[in-house]
């Protein structure tokens, strides 16, 4: 009895603490916006914050939720994000409608990469994630004459009405979004299969689940907010890239979800928004710091992975007990 | 086109897979043993190039002998990167869950691949073929060049010296034996870790072995250990992981299908290791040699 007043009055002051972050990052780009070309970097790395911690919480869905390692999830933010480039530049679709479909186009990428990857289970599934998402950047990265290669696509418009905090509060706004739609998702019967199966894939099978038919819908719909994530960069840089795609911006959601919380809805985006906030400091301090990101996040890697796997675990018993008391 | 062409494009083919089998038995050999599949063996595999160039750059003038020391210099010494991987890092994960050695490998990847990069720089680079492999070598008319019969000549011999070492050794059977019975095995006063580390570092050195060889007959830069990791991992998984028949069978039918696919479809051939990866897994996930997990 204590117990659960003791957790209501906790989920309660964390409700109060979200509603006050979240106030606080509505007003923020207005404060930011009058701190003259510092506060102008800032709106743009917040709003950079933002979408790759909707990259990173999609990937959770996989990661977290679904007890599965995807390797390869930066194909679906670069499907996203080349859908955005090539329906804006090429087709000159305006945004409204060149951004919806983004999200759409990664999810159909999803599916059909999906319906191969969840065929397997464990070590496969991660090297088929890894291997079909190189194979779409290798694609993007040959087929000159649609996606520009190597060059990428520059130049895409942007809509008059966007200036830079307009564009913060809209990508906060989706980002909220999908945040509250994805709380819908993990709490839904859909959300709680998919979290028996990460329990039990055994037990779950006998039960009458259609494991993989759950996996390869998880898949699909992460895929999805990867891909908005990845079209919201694009307008945001105004330029997509075959760096977008490449295996080692998948690193990025995978460093952030196991920094930020794997059992939690929104700790991968905060560890996202603290990855960047390293990396920004990295710059800040030496600039041939950054030069060696990818040494760092993996140095971050091994750590947690060698040091803090009771931090995996220990959070993954609490939310299991919580779950069965 | 004639006949003789695509005998020629064959042979190419064959060599290619052979290559690949070097890597990939490696990469199988290591997950039969330790069960953890190492992401960073494609890593190792360029660092093994790399190290070719360096030490090439070192040794000049192109004599046989001068790529015989690379050969035998530069794989010992990915296998004693391995070994200190192995007791530093793999030790530690072997009983824990998958999940955790995945982003162990991983990590090791991120680290080894931008470590390349910051030691050699991102220009590619190359070795020189030694002066007798240089050349080509007359076949039915057709001149191949005789550094792919080099490695044409080399893969059987490691095909055939792994089966030796696996099938008709005392260390073999304690291989094997550590894969299907380890605690037995610790039971009977055999000391396992050193068997696995023994083991990855045999895995290391193969790596390290493709890695000059391949040295020599292509441009390497710093995307190959990526390239190579994925041609490994379609490799295990049309022919089954932990099976080094498999990994034969796999790589030449990569190797040779790549190469072959490259006539009509052009560089699009890229797309013919995951298509034919696709086509076992939808008729035989568990791989051609493999055996499905329960």
């Amino acid at each position: 009895m204590d117990n659960t007043n003791r957790d209501r009055s906790s989920t309660q002051s964390a409700k109060w603490l979200g509603a006050a972050l979240i106030a606080a990052l509505f007003i923020l780009p207005f404060v930011l916006s009058r701190m003259g070309t510092t506060g102008q970097y800032w709106i743009w790395v917040t709003t950079e914050m933002i979408i790759m911690g909707l990259f990173a919480m999609s990937l959770n869905l996989i990661l977290g939720f679904g007890g599965m390692v995807s390797f390869g999830h930066a194909a679906f933010f670069g499907m996203g994000a080349y859908t955005v480039a090539l329906l804006m530049k090429k087709a000159g679709a305006p945004l409204y409608l060149a951004l919806p479909a983004a999200p759409v186009v990664a999810a159909l990428t999803a599916a059909i990469i999906g319906w191969f990857c969840v065929r397997l289970i464990g070590l496969y599934f991660a090297i088929l994630t890894l291997a079909f998402g190189q194979l779409l950047y290798m694609i993007v990265f040959q087929w000159y004459t649609f996606t520009g290669g190597d060059d990428g696509i520059h130049g895409i418009p942007r809509p008059e009405m966007l200036t830079p905090v307009n564009y913060y509060l809209l990508c906060l706004i989706l980002f909220l979004i999908c945040y509250f739609l994805m709380r819908m998702i993990v709490n839904s019967s859909f959300g709680l299969t998919i979290k028996t199966i990460r329990e039990n894939m055994e037990r779950s099978k006998f039960i009458g689940i259609h494991v993989r038919r759950y996996q390869w819908l998880n898949f699909i719909i992460a895929g999805a907010f990867a891909g908005l994530a990845g079209g919201l960069l694009t307008e945001l840089n105004r330029f997509a890239q075959t760096d977008f795609l490449h295996w080692s911006r998948s690193a990025e959601p995978i460093l952030a979800s196991l920094v930020g919380g794997m059992f939690s809805l929104a700790g991968p985006a905060v560890g996202a928004a603290v990855l960047m906030f390293l990396k920004i400091v990295l710059q800040q301090a030496h600039r041939s710091l950054v030069e060696l990101w990818a040494i760092i996040l993996g140095l971050v890697l091994l750590a947690v992975v060698l040091f803090l796997p009771t931090g995996l675990v220990g959070l993954y018993e609490k939310i299991f007990s919580r779950s069965r008391s | 086109m004639s006949i003789k062409f695509y005998i020629f494009m064959l042979i190419n083919g064959l060599c290619q897979g052979m290559l690949l089998f070097i890597i990939a038995s490696g990469l199988s050999l290591v997950f039969g043993v330790l069960r953890v599949i190492n992401f960073a063996h494609g890593s190792l595999y360029m660092i093994g190039a790399f190290l070719a160039y360096s030490l090439s750059t070192l040794l000049t003038g192109g004599s046989i002998l001068n790529f015989l020391v690379l050969l035998i210099l530069a794989p010992p010494a990915i296998a004693i990167l391995g070994l200190l991987l192995e007791v530093s890092l793999f030790r530690r994960v072997y009983r824990e869950e998958h999940l955790l050695q995945l982003l162990l490998t991983y990590a090791l990847v991120l680290i080894l691949d931008d470590l390349v990069r910051v030691i050699w720089g991102g220009d590619p680079r190359s070795v020189t073929r030694p002066d007798l492999l240089a050349g080509s070598v007359d076949v039915l008319g057709m001149a191949l060049p005789s550094y792919n019969v080099f490695i044409l000549v080399i893969g059987p011999l490691i095909a055939v010296g792994l089966w030796l070492l696996l099938y008709r050794s005392r260390a073999g059977n304690l291989i094997r034996a550590a894969v299907t019975y380890p605690d037995t095995l610790g039971a009977l006063g055999v000391n396992v870790s050193w068997v696995m580390t023994a083991t990855f570092m045999l895995g290391c050195w193969l790596a390290g072995l493709g890695g000059v060889l391949m040295s020599a007959l292509a441009n390497i830069d710093l995307g190959i250990g990526m390239e190579k990791i994925i041609e490994c991992f379609a490799v295990v998984v049309i022919g089954g992981l932990g099976s080094i028949g498999g990994a034969l069978l796999g790589s030449l039918i990569i190797g040779v299908g790549t190469t072959l696919f490259q006539l009509p479809f052009g560089r699009w051939a890229l797309v013919f290791p995951y298509a034919v990866m696709a086509l076992v897994l939808v008729i035989r996930p568990w791989g051609l040699f493999g055996k499905p997990e329960r």
